[in-house]
């Protein structure tokens, strides 16, 4: 069993990653390989679903930062699949972390989020 | 002096006496002639000369013979191989007075003579000079079986450079035959020109003859201690040099390579990044280097396919493709379970292995029969079925391989029961590893080889200490003892989540600064107080200031999830308190 799973899905031109498992110290930097990897440049954004994230630690906070970063850097959405009560919302809370502008409850959410950010 | 007059030294090249003349005088009972060969020696020396000359060397002085006796003492047999054919060319050095001894063995396979063993020209052996047979002098001799004596070497036709480069001018050289097989070739040689005579070719014969057969005993079993050597150290090498500590589980492991022969058992224990344990046991059929090659690659593969994700089921089934594809020829046994401590679960897969034996926490001990699979690699591609089997906290699974109960003649559920009833009542998995090898094993080891791993769900304990290498890697399996201890101290679902981020970012903390790159330990004690949840997290490593973002980030939460962080430092290591106050009710 791997800590997390990754699967990604592509629709139109908004990648779609989801996440299984715990993100940790361990499979962070690994995690963050494959996410930028995943994501080409003619990609509107990248949705990331977080609800089946059971951990989270600062090292997962630290990914999800960067991949926010980059993905700003190219001009390109991330949107942040995390319902209000799961238990990586807790953890963000406790680091202080304020995601809201880009966190939605469901991934059909995330989808029209990215696709409204897309220049007319 | 008379034997001079009778001296071999016309026949270098072209005329070679034959190697058991010497035979032919009742030298060497037993040994064939060589009928074509032997015609030359007579035409060249005269039968009555050699009788005479090797008359005369029966009634050489004293300590020739004495010499002569020396070289079939019986305390020879008991040397190592090595020292064996050293001691055998120092005393063929003495007792005929030259500069240079060497052993030269055959090599069947490549046909080729390799220096074993010399004295005064050592480069021979360091150098590991190999002669083709049938080339050269030495060559030569293996080829036509006939004693070479060369009184110039910078006349002769010679392979090996060495001999001239140690400025050796005259060679005689025999073959060495036992039983009518050659196994190599003796020669000595000296820096000054020296004329060697029938007596000389003489003593050199009777020392081949008798040193011969130790030569081929001692070779024989310098090979097979080798092999077994190798093998003997190739299966410890693979096999997993100790065990760690794992949260959760209490596991143990013996391992005995045969008394005889080295076979292909192995046993392993590997911890899944989701923080289950797999306990692996396999047995590969055959024995020797092969063997335990073939259960390296068995038990590495069973390794790969576990870490990507596979059941004990299906990863006994890649294994069995896996090891079709190695070798047609290859079989083994095996038995995989997955221990999921937490759950107090073992999914549990078998190809073929014997049945796992449960110990509970009263003591007793049963046999749990499960449907198996074929061997691995015996039938082709198969369907390998996965159980789920009970382990509740204080229970032992153990398994082993065959070695551990097969005996001549007794049916193999009695052995089983055997095993059962000598396991029964142990207290922990060192314990039932020990019994069963002490019970079990014949004083003289056993007859094959011996693997055996058991592994307990360890109780919750009241305080909780735990020991982890300083990797990220170990994060996981202390959230979930961590979580595992926390379910027991009857505290609310959020508080325990909040305590569990807090120490594994405490924990991260030590694994990500507190060492460089050699990696140490650091260890984690949690315990239930009056004043609440109380956590450290210590290690011996120099505390540095949080670097960056992501650290900070660490503390942070430390801070937002506890009622109290406290960071101790000095020059022993760091040490982080953490204390979460509970509402009581």
């Amino acid at each position: 069993m791997k800590l997390a799973e990754l699967k990604l899905e592509t629709q139109g031109h908004i990648a779609c990653a989801h996440l299984q498992g715990d993100i940790d110290m361990s499979n962070a930097v690994e995690l963050r390989a494959e996410l930028n990897s995943m994501t080409p440049n003619e990609a509107l954004g990248l949705i990331l679903d977080l609800r089946e994230v059971h951990y989270l630690d600062s090292a997962g906070i630290h990914l999800i930062h960067h991949l926010r970063e980059d993905l700003h850097a190219s001009g390109q959405k991330l949107a942040l699949v995390i319902p209000e009560g799961s238990p990586i919302n807790h953890t963000l809370r406790l680091a202080g972390i304020d995601w809201r502008e880009e966190t939605v409850e469901t991934v059909d959410a995330a989808r029209r989020a990215v696709q409204l950010s897309e220049p007319a | 002096m008379p034997t001079r007059r009778n001296g071999l030294s016309g026949l270098t090249e072209s005329a070679r006496p034959d190697s058991r003349g010497a035979a032919t005088n009742g030298y060497q009972p037993g040994v064939r002639e060589s009928e074509h060969l032997r015609p030359v020696a007579k035409r060249q020396l005269g039968v009555g000369q050699v009788a005479l000359e090797l008359n005369e060397s029966v009634r050489a002085p004293a300590d020739q013979v004495r010499d002569l006796v020396r070289l079939s003492d019986p305390a020879l047999s008991e040397l190592e191989f090595e020292r064996l054919l050293d001691e055998l060319l120092v005393r063929v050095r003495d007792l005929l007075g030259v500069d240079t001894a060497a052993i030269l063995l055959l090599d069947e396979e490549r046909q080729q003579l390799v220096a074993r063993a010399a004295k005064g020209i050592e480069e021979e052996v360091e150098q590991g000079v190999r002669i083709p047979i049938g080339r050269g002098f030495a060559g030569r001799i293996a080829s036509q079986r006939v004693a070479i004596f060369i009184a110039d070497v910078d006349q002769a036709d010679i392979m090996n450079p060495i001999l001239r480069e140690k400025g050796i001018r005259s060679l005689l050289g025999i073959p060495l035959i036992v039983e009518g097989q050659l196994i190599g070739v003796l020669h000595i040689g000296s820096l000054r020109p020296r004329r060697f005579d029938l007596r000389d070719l003489a003593v050199l014969e009777l020392a081949a003859a008798r040193a011969a057969p130790a030569i081929e005993r001692g070779r024989l079993l310098d090979e097979l201690e080798r092999e077994h050597r190798n093998a003997v150290i190739l299966q410890r090498s693979l096999l997993p040099r100790r065990l760690r500590t794992v949260a959760g589980v209490t596991v143990a492991a013996r391992y005995l390579p045969a008394r005889d022969e080295v076979g292909g058992d192995w046993y392993d224990m590997i911890e899944l990044p989701g923080g289950e344990i797999g306990i692996a046991i396999g047995d590969v059929v055959g024995h020797g280097l092969a063997a335990a090659t073939l259960m390296g690659q068995l038990r590495t593969a069973l390794r790969a396919f576990t870490l990507d994700g596979n059941g004990p089921g299906r990863t006994l089934e890649l294994l069995d493709r896996f090891a079709v594809m190695l070798d047609e020829e290859a079989m083994a046994t095996a038995a995989y379970a997955l221990v999921d401590s937490d759950n107090r679960t073992v999914r549990f897969a078998s190809a073929g292995h014997l049945p796992p034996i449960c110990l509970s926490t009263d003591g007793q001990a049963r046999a749990v029969e499960v449907a198996v699979a074929p061997p691995i690699g015996a039938f082709g591609y198969k369907v390998c079925p996965e159980h789920e089997l009970r382990l509740d906290v204080g229970e032992t699974m153990l398994l082993y391989t065959d070695g551990l109960i097969e005996r001549p003649r007794v049916p193999l559920p009695h052995s089983i029961e055997e095993l059962v009833a000598a396991v029964a009542g142990a207290r922990t998995p060192e314990d039932a590893c020990l019994t069963a090898m002490d019970r079990l094993v014949p004083p003289r080891g056993p007859r094959d080889d011996v693997a055996v791993i058991a592994v307990r769900n360890d109780p919750v304990p009241a305080v909780l200490e735990l020991e982890l290498p300083g990797s990220s890697a170990m994060l996981a399996p202390l959230r979930r003892t961590l979580a595992r201890w926390l379910g027991e101290q009857d505290l609310d679902g959020e508080v325990a989540s909040e305590i569990t981020i807090a120490v594994t970012e405490a924990a991260a903390n030590a694994v990500e600064h507190a060492y460089g790159p050699s990696r140490g330990k650091f260890k984690v004690h949690a315990e239930n107080t009056d004043g609440g949840i109380e956590v450290r997290v210590s290690d011996q490593g120099r505390w540095r200031s949080p670097r960056g973002q992501n650290r900070g980030r660490g503390l942070r939460i430390i801070k937002a999830a506890m009622t109290s962080l406290d960071v101790r430092t000095d020059h022993d290591g760091t040490e982080i308190i953490m204390r979460r106050k509970l509402e009581r009710a």
